[in-house]
């Protein structure tokens, strides 16, 4: 299941500034974002082999948004993660062309999270309206507090330290 | 066999088809050599979406309030006449930020935003949780809470498919075996709700184990169903399965390569009919399943028949599975000694359950507080949908509903 | 009586009779669908919801006459009426009895057929000045599947008129008196069943009733060319859709059932006829919920393929056949 790390590195060998490492959910392989187009091109040619994308979502870590794909190798049952720091307002090439699964991901992460992806060929929102104003998933839009919900004659007390109704 | 044979010539003269109709790009150099596409394998043209400005073709909105779409679906289809020229999915209509919601709350209180993305089978989102929660906090969980899980997890994934045979069978414009399916289903969710207290909202699988026990009346109920199972199989077997009609609208119609599945990340019943025999219980084993035996429904052609008869095996095999883990049912605790406050370490776990749709995953990433940093789910139902795009241009509008039935969508799972 | 006021009050007759069908076959509709699918049916107004129709009547007639902005407005409020009227001056031709015909038309079959040809154009009308897509894709489907199946219902029929020589439905009925053997109705379902099939599948189609339901395919068009109507509006277009398929169900019953004739009782009197007439109508109607209940949709090009491909070719061989066999007896 856990791809050999030795292996991985000789796959991206032809990719600058590309570390595997083993951390977090099994072995990711951390990639500068200029380059995430041509990481998945290798994972995904000779040596590599992963030919699906599971899955694609971005954390924000407060200092970039750190992207995460999560790829699988049928034939040889491996599973890797390619992740890349992302600076805000950075853009990342879109892989679509590799995975075309990652079409809707990247409509997705795009707007919760502001990562732009040039090259995707139908870059529209996915789930929110035009109007929304700001990037859902990132850190610094906060959900409504308890407090936000006061209105003229109705009481509210804030919990202390709570955000959510317990 | 000589039926699938004959089906992959159908298959071979309707992609014919589809060349002619000029769908795949390509071009012709001056030699008057074909040149082939420049695209990803499994794809036949670039999914450029639709034009909503041109008006040579007409586009009409499917949804979002339309009988077919499963919910709040849109889908935009560019038509020549009945054709369909290109397609869209148009998603968000019910999306309600659940991952966003799941950083503000507790780990104990994600179970039921959980329930309400995968409307109908709440059962394994909250497994796939709870697993991703209890690998980080290393909890070792009771063999009786798995057998429990895994009961009602195929339990649910009966109810579940029953539901998508139904909607499935309205689609094709068959109303009759909506309702029975329905009757059959009722029966499924007041086990369900028998043990979970609630019918399709369960929040019953919590990290580290189950909410409670197994009531006592449990078995009888779930033994009763299951005696009755091939009787109402055999009814839908001959409400849709034997008629001529619905074979001539299912077979052929619909068909997913391997390779398209793959490159847009299908799981389940869907990547399955392709072909592809990838099933999470059998290739990333949890719980009981290793113990357990069963086989995987594979399909050959990948169109819309093959998907339906995949499920409906899977529903055959989901009630011999119940019947396994009734038999081998042990005793013991049904939870582990979990404390009140759940704080994984700071650290991160993916955890994937085989759920009707699919491989259901949830990543949380913990930075060592009471809330998860951050819960991504891995939806099966979109990357499911994400190939409309490719495989709906070339059919019919009736067609796109019964592919977009075949692949058992739900929305409340894609826009979470 | 004047001869004007005779037409006046069989006409309102008539009508009187279209809207108590209508009423009575919407309600069984919903009973024997609602028991085809496990279901009750309406059960709440009247006594095991009989009057559940009534109800919707009154609904109806009281809601607001709506016309979407940017509808085609004078064709949009003709289009109910082109639908409802042909349906209407269709059940002038049919024969109750002997003595219980509103008229008696020597070109009768033909005529039926020719003001149920004006149907479509009514529908295309509807889904046309709708000015919503999925009314005109409903329309234009409509249109090609009616176009497509008339041409097999008429010829589905034309045995049995060459067997009885007369297009006239009172004289069709006549013809079929007598038992064969003593103890079978001569009722041409028995020499013409092969037709009857073919009539059986076209009517289906002319009547857009599942598994030819094109034009309002629910899970397809949402609700086809009807999807702009409402209130009394829509009430006719659904009203013309059930008095359609009265009329289909007792024309089988008048060219292949015997139409009013009492099996081994020919002295039936005449109410026992319309009685009788009656009863083989509806169970025809009861065997197209049946089918309604049932069966999944087809698709539209597999079902215009069918039209054109099979059934007026084997319609066509049948009536060759009919020929061959009338002549070798002659």
């Amino acid at each position: 299941m856990l791809p050999d790390v030795t292996a991985l590195n000789r796959v991206l060998a032809g990719v600058s500034g590309a570390k595997v490492l083993e951390e977090g959910p099994g072995v990711v392989c951390r990639v500068p974002f200029d380059r995430v187009l041509e990481t998945m091109k290798a994972l995904a040619g000779e040596g590599g082999e992963f030919d699906m994308l599971v899955d694609l979502f971005g954390t924000d870590t407060g200092e970039a948004i750190d992207l995460t794909w999560h790829l699988r190798a049928f034939g040889k049952d491996q599973e890797v993660y390619v992740r890349s720091f992302v600076p805000y307002d950075a853009e990342v090439a879109s892989v679509w062309s590799v995975y075309p699964a990652a079409l809707y991901s990247e409509r997705e992460t795009a707007e919760l999270l502001g990562v732009r992806f040039p090259g995707h060929p139908n870059p529209k929102r996915l789930l929110t309206v035009d109007e929304i104003g700001s990037f859902p998933l990132r850190k610094s839009a906060a959900i409504r507090e308890r407090a936000d919900y006061a209105r003229p004659g109705v009481r509210v007390t804030p919990k202390e330290g709570g955000d959510a109704d317990e | 066999m000589n039926d699938a044979a004959e089906r992959a010539e159908e298959v071979a003269a309707d992609s014919a088809v589809a060349d002619e109709v000029g769908h795949v790009p390509g071009g012709v150099t001056a030699e008057g050599e074909l040149v082939a596409p420049v695209l990803p394998k499994g794809l036949r043209r670039v999914p450029r979406g639709v034009d909503e400005v041109a008006t040579e073709h007409l586009v009409v909105n499917m949804g979002p309030q339309h009988p077919s779409t499963h919910g709040v679906l849109h889908i935009l289809l560019e038509l020549d006449g009945e054709e369909i020229i290109a397609a869209e999915a148009s998603l968000g209509y019910l999306h309600r930020g659940i991952e966003k919601l799941s950083e503000h709350r507790r780990y104990a209180h994600i179970g039921t935003l959980l329930d309400r993305a995968d409307y109908l089978s709440g059962i394994h989102t909250e497994t796939a949780f709870a697993m991703a929660v209890e690998r980080m906090l290393e909890i070792e969980v009771p063999e009786k809470a798995w057998w429990i899980r895994c009961l009602l997890a195929e339990v649910n994934r009966i109810a579940s498919h029953l539901v998508w045979l139904g909607t499935f069978g309205l689609d094709i414009g068959a109303m009759g075996p909506f309702l029975y399916c329905l009757r059959d289903r009722e029966q499924l969710l007041d086990i369900l709700e028998t043990v979970t207290g609630a019918r399709m909202m369960f929040n019953y699988v919590r990290p580290g184990g189950v909410l409670m026990d197994l009531p006592p009346e449990t078995e009888p109920m779930i033994r009763k169903f299951l005696s009755t199972f091939d009787k109402y199989m055999s009814e839908y077997d001959e409400l849709l399965s034997g008629n001529e009609i619905f074979l001539r609208r299912v077979k052929g119609i619909g068909i997913i390569s391997p390779e398209t599945a793959v490159a847009f990340g299908l799981t389940g019943a869907s990547l399955r009919g392709s072909g592809f025999g990838w099933d999470v219980r059998k290739e990333r084993p949890y719980g009981i399943y290793p113990e357990l035996d069963f086989d995987i429904p594979v399909g050959s052609v990948g169109d819309c028949w093959d998907r339906y008869v995949v499920r409906m095996e899977e529903m055959r095999w989901a009630a011999k599975l119940t019947t396994q883990l009734l038999d081998g049912m042990p005793a013991g605790d049904f939870t582990a000694k979990v404390p009140r406050v759940l704080r994984p370490p700071a650290g991160e776990a993916y955890a994937a359950v085989e759920s009707p749709r699919g491989e259901l995953g949830v990543h949380v990433i913990s930075d060592g507080s009471d809330k998860p940093y951050r819960l991504k789910i891995r939806p099966p139902a979109l990357y499911n949908l994400a190939v409309i795009d490719e495989v709906l241009p070339g059919y019919k509008i009736a067609d796109a509903v019964a592919i977009v039935g075949s692949l058992d969508i739900v929305l409340g799972e894609i826009d979470r | 009586m004047s001869p004007y006021l005779e037409v006046l009050l069989k006409a309102l007759a008539a009508l009187g009779l279209m809207l108590v069908n209508g009423v009575v076959l919407i309600y069984m509709l919903r009973k024997v669908l609602g028991h085809f699918h496990l279901r009750l049916g309406p059960m709440r107004v009247g006594w095991h919801g009989t009057l559940q129709t009534i109800a919707d009547v009154v609904k109806l007639l009281t809601k607001e006459d709506f016309n979407p902005s940017l509808t085609d407005k004078a064709l949009f409020v003709v289009a109910p009426f082109v639908v409802f009227v042909p349906s209407f001056m269709a059940y002038l031709a049919l024969p109750f009895h002997e003595s219980l015909k509103f008229a008696d038309l020597d070109n009768g079959l033909f005529y039926v057929f020719g003001v149920l040809a004006i149907v479509p154009v009514g529908v295309l009308m509807a889904g046309w000045a709708s000015n919503s897509k999925w009314s005109l894709i409903g329309g234009m489907r409509a249109t090609a599947q009616q176009i497509a199946y008339e041409v097999p219902l008429l010829l589905s029929v034309l045995g049995v008129v060459l067997i009885a020589g007369s297009l006239n439905l009172a004289e069709i009925v006549r013809t079929q008196q007598g038992l064969w053997l003593g103890f079978i109705p001569r009722w041409y379902i028995i020499p013409q069943f092969p037709a009857f099939v073919l009539f059986l599948i076209a009517g289906l189609a002319e009547l857009n009733q599942t598994p030819f339901d094109m034009s309002e395919a629910e899970s397809e068009l949402v609700a086809g060319f009807v999807n702009e109507y409402s209130g009394m509006k829509f009430a006719f277009f659904f009203l013309a859709e059930f008095s359609n398929s009265f009329i289909i169900s007792a024309l089988a019953a008048t060219v292949f059932f015997g139409g009013w004739l009492v099996p081994w009782y020919p002295d039936a009197p005449a109410w026992l006829c319309a009685m009788v007439f009656l009863i083989k109508t509806y169970v025809g109607i009861f065997v197209l919920m049946w089918i309604r209940g049932t069966l999944p949709r087809i698709r539209i090009d597999q079902l215009l393929a069918y039209g054109w491909k099979v059934l007026i070719p084997a319609s066509l061989v049948w009536i060759l056949v009919t020929g061959f066999v009338l002549k070798a007896v002659a």
